[in-house]
């Protein structure tokens, strides 16, 4: 009987194309170098052109998805770095300068002049609506006023120190810029409330809203997008606390109300809420 | 047949000496430096053995030869020396076992990873940072890791170790024994040295005893020495050495004929020689098996690269300014990122599915990794009696009216029989039948007459059931053919005869049957039966006769003859009286009735598997204790030894020169005994190994036996083997291949899997799986390599170039041990390529399971692939969302702020920083699933990905345990085109394969060209634009 002969082991795997080993001829090592070469401009082209195209999706003024941002956050000012603390001492002036700067900052822009210059005075509490009408855009869309005198006693402007000297200091707020967002329904105006955590709820004292009742005045929305809007001043609100008991802890919560806003579950301490801690020292 | 004791003893010699047990070899030494009494103390103890007289055996032993020992101190004795039973080689502990499987090299990295964790968690904690908790976690999920696969790895070795176990016969041995002059049954473990104890036919000899009475007592020595003939066993001593003489009977071999033998224990338990030797098995250091090797190889390579990678990213993130606490976290997660958790977890499932396979066709495997060993043998030392034949004597040819006639030999009587209608084949059966002292045992009707149990010797069986099968009802035959008288074979008359009364009433003459050696037969008859006539026995019918016996020996079988006479009714009437020590009748003048041969003969399926392994390039080497001429017969009959191939031997009797001359090279056979061996050099054998394919060894000792493993070695060695004697080599054997039926406990226990059918075809079953298993552990394992590139990737990204993580530590953990588990656990259930048996076998050396071709493929080619798949559907993600991809560069370290809670988009709108990390992790679930796929438990293994991978993203729930977070549907279908490119790659590389087999250089110049000419021709219409 005629032996078959086992015929050399040829496995896909084992055929793949190799490092290139030593003792090859150059001109091998350099093909195949050549090769991976091609193969990863290639690759690299592949994954241009896949983000070239998904570029050209994409909508100049308006995100795909905003399912992540149902529910938007708030943030306070002054902000210390790296905590959601205001900690000072009324006899330290270095203590709570900061702060004032800090607001002072974050304050300039809503200046009076400023705001007349660049933006529109707009019918309160409706939205402020500037839709496309088809192909052609109304861009750029024009911004309300929200002028820095709105503020009142946490301005800056009578008061240099925002309470802070006096140890009645002002807190600043702010809802998070979504794009078309259009916060309450049915012509109610969302506004803040701020109270204190459980334990600390004798303690907070009196507080002031500015604008009166916290609200955030539907005629500032649906923000447009950097692009579209570029003058956008984001509406403040201002919470003044009159008479916090000094020299303790007291942890406070602000939070939006608005009939189509869920506040943050458990899980996102900064959905429609912010959390933080006020000391006011006198010794 | 004579009986070659010779090698036997010699290795039992050199057992002796191991155990500094007093061998014959000490003893002379001993005598030459004439030592003091101690010595002569021992050497008194092996005289005993042998030739001491009953007396001195009484003394010794203080017991009687009539009365045995009493009950109280036969007690004390077997307190003294433990039972009287083989201890099982000593297991490695269980918790040891569980132990080495929680430290492996993979599972050293993750304990460091787990311990890095720790150390950050705790650094955290010190800080009173008390929000972030996934360190902990992590650490947590890495230990579980461990610690889960740990114990699934243990248990799969623990069901594999408890099939043995249930193969350990259950029913205690009983023996009967002499004690207080009492005849008891007791269990033989409670037997002690000096017992008196009883033997009879079928009985197992239930220690070393020396014969002290003995009637016809015959042993079959065969598991202890592989020789099949049985011995005879009487009180003389007739050799110094105890293997050969005649009245020590050993542990487990079996009595096969003698009623009640008695004999006194001289040694108990693991003292005896079967227990030596089982001893000597478990000295022989038990190889590393290849595929162990191959994963340990793999292993280190892993593990090198990991902790390559993780180093130089962990200087890296010092350069560019991280601090050391979070550089140490990024080597922990580069480590967890590329280690594959699931793998061995994977080669564990992939490996005991095979294993369930092998054993649903008759391979139980012992040792989980045994199961790819027989892939990658390239040698199997077989066995003949028993594996490559049916174990038993059967009647394979005729000689009657001066032709030869094949008779059936297949298992199931399936095959062609001769022709029965000649009036000589009548005489001839009925001489075979009636001169013949085999009987079957009681009750066996239901039984098919191949498998029916005979009391008698090897070749009357095989007459008897002949007989049966052909004549039928062989008992009911006797009965009408009265015995009067008959003489048994011994060794000087080489006969055997009876004196039987004819069947009918009225013919008052006697029928005198005899059969016995050829020769001696042909010398008493004067005439031939031809076609039921009796012709004058001539100078040409004897040479009919010689012609035919050569033949008939020539192909190893045993050839007896066959005669009659009736009687003359004048001389011996009726009631004569035979003597058949005297012999006081016609023995002479015989009428010739014919030859009939016997043989083991070869299982049916052998041929074709010995066939198979031959086309597989497995060399199928023939070791046995068998004479050269059996063992060559059989040889060449399954196919070991081919047809048209000839030994030196062969060669020099064709060309009428003398041995020396001829080439050896141009012998492709050899046939080499134990004899011969025994003067070889082990160059030589090694020489003779290489030079002729096909091999055979004849007569060889348990030793030589392990000799010819050794010089196999190299390359892989299966041996298989169902004898004591056979142990040491199957420990020694790269894989060991015990007899399930006919094997002996000690084998099974060194063999590393056992066939329960003890047939030589489950071997090829065996060896196809093993090389199945081989191919689909690489894919496997290419598949895991591959993923671990997309899952590294994102890392590197993050720390280098400080995008927000794409993919998170847990999430690569999930991938690793939920998602895609079964995916590559499924490539286990590929089918094996067509020609899977045509090919070599592998290379242990060169054929790696993870090669430098495997690593390079996935890494840099399809993982790149896949990474950048990843890649693209994480910025396409981000940018939908508002993220541009030129903004999420540099973004990390305020992305991960948990101060900063307006952080703007590109569409200037503010985040809140939610726990995004893992939020676009799954979208790398989807690259992996993109690997070529082919078989239909692979397609559903991908659904199952798929569904888990959705569980995971979409279950309510889910995200405040782990952080995932849903993604979109969309999002999977971003990596399409990629997964095309790999599949359409695949296909190419594939063709290019096939294409061109032999030369890498142009396959890769093609593949150049092809992946050049699409860039281009991408570029210029875009350039163009």
């Amino acid at each position: 009987m005629i032996l078959q002969r086992p015929k050399k082991r040829v496995s896909y795997l084992n055929t793949a194309i190799g490092f290139p080993e030593f003792g090859r001829g150059g001109w091998v090592t350099g093909l195949i170098l050549l090769f991976y070469v091609v193969f990863y401009i290639f690759l690299a082209g592949l994954f241009a052109l896949t983000m070239y195209v998904m570029l050209q999706t994409l909508d100049e003024h308006k995100p795909t998805w905003q399912d992540r941002l149902s529910t938007p956050g708030m943030v306070i000012r002054p902000k210390a770095d790296e905590t959601f603390e205001i900690v000072y001492n009324i006899q330290n002036t270095e203590s709570w300068d900061m702060y004032t700067q800090t607001l002072d900052k974050f304050l300039a822009p809503y200046n009076d002049s400023t705001q007349a210059q660049k933006n529109d005075e707009c019918t309160p509490d409706q939205y402020f609506l500037q839709e496309d009408s088809g192909d052609v855009k109304n861009n750029p869309k024009r911004s309300c006023q929200f002028n820095r005198t709105m503020l009142e006693e946490c301005s800056g402007i009578h008061d240099r120190y925002y309470g802070y000297q006096t140890g009645k200091p002002c807190i600043i707020i702010k809802l998070n810029r979504v794009i078309g967002l259009l916060p309450g329904k049915d012509g109610q105006t969302p506004y803040v409330t701020c109270a204190a955590k459980k334990e600390d709820s004798d303690k907070i004292g009196e507080l002031m809203y500015f604008p009166p009742n916290g609200t955030f005045n539907l005629m500032y929305y649906p923000y447009y997008g950097k692009k579209a809007q570029v003058n956008y001043s984001q509406p403040l609100v201002a919470v003044k606390f009159l008479n916090i008991t000094v020299n303790q802890d007291v942890n406070i919560e602000c939070r939006i109300n608005a009939n189509n806003i869920v506040t943050g579950s458990e899980r996102d301490k900064f959905a429609g809420r912010v959390s933080f801690k006020l000391r006011i020292n006198t010794i | 047949m004579h009986v070659n004791i010779f090698p036997i003893s010699g290795f039992v010699q050199d057992s002796y000496n191991m155990f500094e047990m007093d061998g014959e070899m000490e003893k002379k030494k001993k005598k030459k430096i004439k030592k003091k009494e101690k010595l002569e103390g021992m050497k008194k103890e092996m005289d005993i053995v042998s030739n001491d007289s009953y007396n001195e055996l009484e003394m010794r032993y203080n017991t009687s030869v009539t009365k045995g020992m009493t009950s109280t101190f036969a007690q004390q004795i077997l307190e003294r020396d433990g039972p009287n039973e083989l201890k099982p080689p000593k297991g490695t502990p269980e918790y040891v076992k569980f132990a080495r499987q929680l430290a492996g090299g993979l599972q050293c990295l993750m304990w460091v990873a787990a311990v890095i964790c720790f150390i950050a968690f705790g650094i955290e904690l010190s800080r009173g940072n008390l929000t972030c908790f996934d360190d902990l976690y992590l650490a947590i999920t890495l230990i579980a890791v461990v610690v889960v696969t740990g114990c699934f790895g243990y248990y799969q070795e623990f069901k594999s170790t408890n099939i043995i176990a249930s193969f350990k016969n259950l029913v205690p041995q009983q023996a009967v024994v002499i004690r207080d002059g009492k005849k008891n049954q007791i269990n033989a473990y409670q037997l002690v040295v000096g017992d008196l104890v009883e033997i009879k036919g079928g009985d197992r000899v239930p220690a070393d005893i020396r014969i002290i009475t003995s009637q016809a007592c015959k042993v079959d020595n065969s598991s202890l020495t592989g020789e099949s003939e049985p011995q005879t066993r009487s009180p003389e001593c007739t050799h110094e050495n105890p293997l050969e003489t005649r009245n020590i009977a050993f542990f487990s071999t079996t009595c096969l004929e003698g009623t009640a033998a008695t004999g006194m224990i001289i040694n108990t338990g693991d003292r005896t020689i079967i227990g030596r030797i089982a001893s000597l098995a478990s000295g022989v250091g038990n190889e590393k098996t290849p595929i162990a090797i191959e994963i340990e190889h793999f292993v280190d390579i892993i593990a090198g690269l990991a902790i390559f990678f993780g180093f130089t990213f962990f200087v890296v993130a010092m350069f560019i300014g991280y601090a050391f606490l979070e550089a140490t976290i990024f080597f922990m997660a580069i480590v967890v990122a590329y280690v594959p958790e699931g793998l061995l977890a994977t080669v564990t499932v992939c490996l005991s599915l095979t294993a369930k396979r092998l054993a649903r066709k008759n391979c139980v495997v012992k040792n989980l990794e045994a199961v790819e060993t027989l892939g990658s043998t390239s040698v199997i030392c077989s066995d003949k009696t028993g594996t490559l034949t049916q174990n038993r004597m059967t009647v394979a040819h005729l000689w009657f009216d001066n032709h030869i006639h094949a008779a059936d030999t297949t298992e199931d009587q399936s095959g062609q029989s001769f022709d029965q209608s000649s009036e000589t084949w009548r005489s001839l059966a009925r001489v075979a039948t009636l001169c013949n002292r085999a009987t079957f045992r009681p009750d066996q009707e239901g039984i098919p007459i191949p498998r029916r149990l005979v009391v008698g010797d090897a070749s009357e069986t095989a007459l008897l059931k002949f007989t049966e099968l052909t004549v039928g009802n062989i008992m009911d035959y006797r009965n009408r053919f009265k015995k009067v008288v008959e003489v048994p074979f011994n060794s000087t008359n080489k006969f055997q005869l009876s004196v039987h009364e004819l069947e009918d009433p009225l013919d008052l003459r006697y029928l005198l049957v005899m059969k016995g050696a050829p020769e001696r037969i042909l010398e008493r008859c004067s005439t031939i039966l031809i076609k039921g006539q009796e012709l004058p026995l001539d100078e040409q019918w004897s040479e009919a006769f010689q012609t035919a016996y050569m033949d008939l020996g020539g192909l190893g079988e045993r050839v007896l003859g066959f005669c009659h006479i009736y009687l003359n009714e004048k001389e011996f009437p009726r009631g004569y009286r035979f003597d058949p020590d005297e012999m006081n009748f016609t023995t002479s003048g015989l009428c010739f009735a014919g030859l009939i041969s016997m043989i083991d003969p070869p299982r049916a399926t052998v041929p074709d598997a010995v066939m198979k392994c031959r086309t597989a390039g497995i060399r199928v080497v023939m070791v046995t204790g068998d004479h050269p001429i059996t063992a060559r017969a059989i040889a060449a009959n399954v196919g070991i030894i081919t047809e048209g191939s000839e030994t030196v031997e062969d060669i020099a009797e064709r060309k009428r020169i003398p041995v020396e001359q001829v080439n050896k090279r141009d012998a492709r056979a050899c046939v080499i005994s134990g004899g011969q061996l025994k003067d070889m050099s082990s160059d030589e054998l090694d020489d003779a190994l290489r030079n002729h394919p096909e091999m055979v060894f004849a007569r060889t000792s348990p030793q030589q036996k392990l000799i010819i493993v050794e010089s196999c070695q190299g390359s892989i060695v299966a041996v298989t083997g169902d004898g004591v004697n056979d142990s040491p080599a199957l420990k020694k054997a790269d894989i060991g291949i015990a007899m399930g039926i006919a094997g002996s406990d000690a084998a099974k226990n060194a063999a590393d899997m056992i066939l329960l059918d003890d047939n030589f075809a489950s071997i090829v079953t065996g060896v196809e799986q093993g090389r199945l298993i081989f191919d689909n552990l690489k894919k496997s394992i290419a598949y895991t390599l591959t993923k671990n590139i997309p899952e590294l990737t994102p890392y590197l990204i993050y720390i280098t170039v400080s995008v927000p993580l794409p993919l998170g530590c847990i999430t690569i953990l999930f991938i690793e041990l939920a998602t895609d588990i079964y995916p590559s656990v499924s490539l286990a259930y590929e089918k094996a390529e067509s020609d899977i048996m045509h090919l070599k076998p592998r290379n242990p050396r060169r054929d790696r399971l993870v090669n430098e071709a495997l690593a390079v493929y996935s890494y840099f080619q399809i993982g790149a692939i896949q990474s950048f798949a990843g890649f693209t559907d994480y910025f396409t993600a981000m940018a939908q969302e508002g993220w541009f991809p030129l903004l999420c560069i540099g973004l990390r370290s305020q992305w991960e702020d948990v101060h900063l809670q307006d952080l703007q988009d590109s569409y200037g709108q503010e985040w809140v920083n939610i726990k995004m990390c893992d939020w676009l992790g799954t979208g790398f679930l989807l690259p992996p699933c993109l690997f070529v796929c082919r078989n239909r438990v692979l397609v559903s293994a991908i659904v199952f990905q798929l569904l888990l991978g959705n569980l995971l993203c979409y279950c309510p729930g889910m995200p405040n345990i782990f952080n995932f977070m849903p993604i979109r549907v969309q999002w999977w279908f971003v990596p399409v085109p990629y997964g095309i490119l790999i599949f359409v790659y695949d296909e190419i590389r594939k063709l290019g394969v096939r294409r061109y087999p032999g030369s890498k250089l142009k396959f890769i110049t093609s593949l150049t060209i092809f992946f050049l000419s699409i860039t281009l021709s991408t570029v210029h219409p875009v350039s163009s634009h």
